[in-house]
């Protein structure tokens, strides 16, 4: 199954993401696709968080900033039984569309990151896939920016089509949009 | 303690001031009553994200202080923006604000007897 969780900055959403891995994976094995790199102070402070957070769970972080669809083949046959909790594809957009210059547009983002969801979503027992609400503080962006937050709603409405549940995490409150 | 939190614009004052009808309250906006406002009445807080944002300016603690409040007040209403669901700011103190508030209200529904989110002046009850 896979399973969409949606929230904003500081709503919870990791969190629950965590426990609904868990609760799907079972004895089963578990993976944490990491997208985040730790370059800077910020960035490297959020990932020991979230690393400090999962301890002692049985995931196996498997460092993935691009080609989320790569994480197949490092869990080998294991793959087809586990319990992948993807944190997050608002990251992993990101990370895609700058990694180029000029940066991709917001179609071929999309369509790259597509692939690789099907593949794993496919590949893996469970899909648990954690993303970000960046659309609603109505601010007016300029070009590229637009384009980024165009490729992760278009991202988020096919993974939401495809999910057998997709849940809106509110104050660390999980609200069922579907499933 | 009664949560009531949403976007901007979206009826959460209205809400609350129809929660408590019949009722005595005082309410404060981006801040917390004064203790001589209270008096026996249930404190409400509107804009608490503003609040939050004051006391980071000024280098305060927001989270001791507003669960010393609550240890206070645990029959108040508290009312706050949903800051969370956009881009990531460019400015540090933005992104800090916009986090804390946000982890600020996890622990507060968490504590919350009622958390209400209002949408288009309706208030779904989400827990």
């Amino acid at each position: 199954m896979t399973v969409l969780i949606l929230g904003g900055s500081g709503s919870g959403k990791s969190a629950y993401a965590e426990e609904t891995a868990l609760a799907l994976a079972g004895e089963g094995a578990k993976y944490y696709l990491a997208t985040m790199e730790a370059g800077d102070g910020e960035a490297l402070e959020r990932v020991n968080r979230h690393r400090q957070m999962r301890k002692g769970k049985g995931f196996v972080t498997l460092e993935q900033p691009r080609s989320a669809g790569e994480a197949l083949s490092r869990m080998g046959e294991k793959a087809q039984g586990a319990t992948v909790l993807l944190e997050c594809l608002s990251n992993l957009t990101a990370n895609e569309m700058f990694s180029e210059e000029p940066p991709l547009s917001w179609q071929e983002t999309a369509d790259r990151i597509w692939g690789d969801l099907c593949r794993l979503a496919h590949g893996v027992g469970h899909l648990v896939v954690v993303t970000g609400n960046v659309f609603e503080d109505g601010v007016i962006y300029g070009e590229t920016t637009a384009a980024y937050q165009r490729a992760l709603g278009a991202l988020n409405r096919l993974l939401a089509a495809e999910a057998g549940r997709v849940v809106e995490v509110v104050a660390g409150i999980p609200v069922t949009v579907k499933g | 303690m009664r949560l009531i939190i949403g976007g901007y614009a979206q009826g959460k004052a209205d809400y609350a001031a129809g929660l408590l009808r019949g009722e005595k309250w005082v309410m404060a906006k981006g801040a917390l009553p004064r203790e001589e406002e209270v008096q026996g009445k249930i404190p409400v807080v509107d804009c608490l994200h503003e609040w939050v944002r004051e006391r980071l300016l000024q280098g305060g603690r927001p989270e001791e202080e507003l669960s010393a409040f609550l240890d206070r007040h645990p029959d108040c209403v508290l009312i706050c923006d949903e800051i969370g669901n956009g881009i990531v700011p460019a400015e540090p103190f933005d992104r800090e604000y916009r986090e804390r508030t946000g982890r600020m209200l996890v622990e507060l529904a968490g504590r919350a007897d009622e958390v209400v989110r209002v949408i288009c002046g309706i208030g779904q009850r989400i827990r």
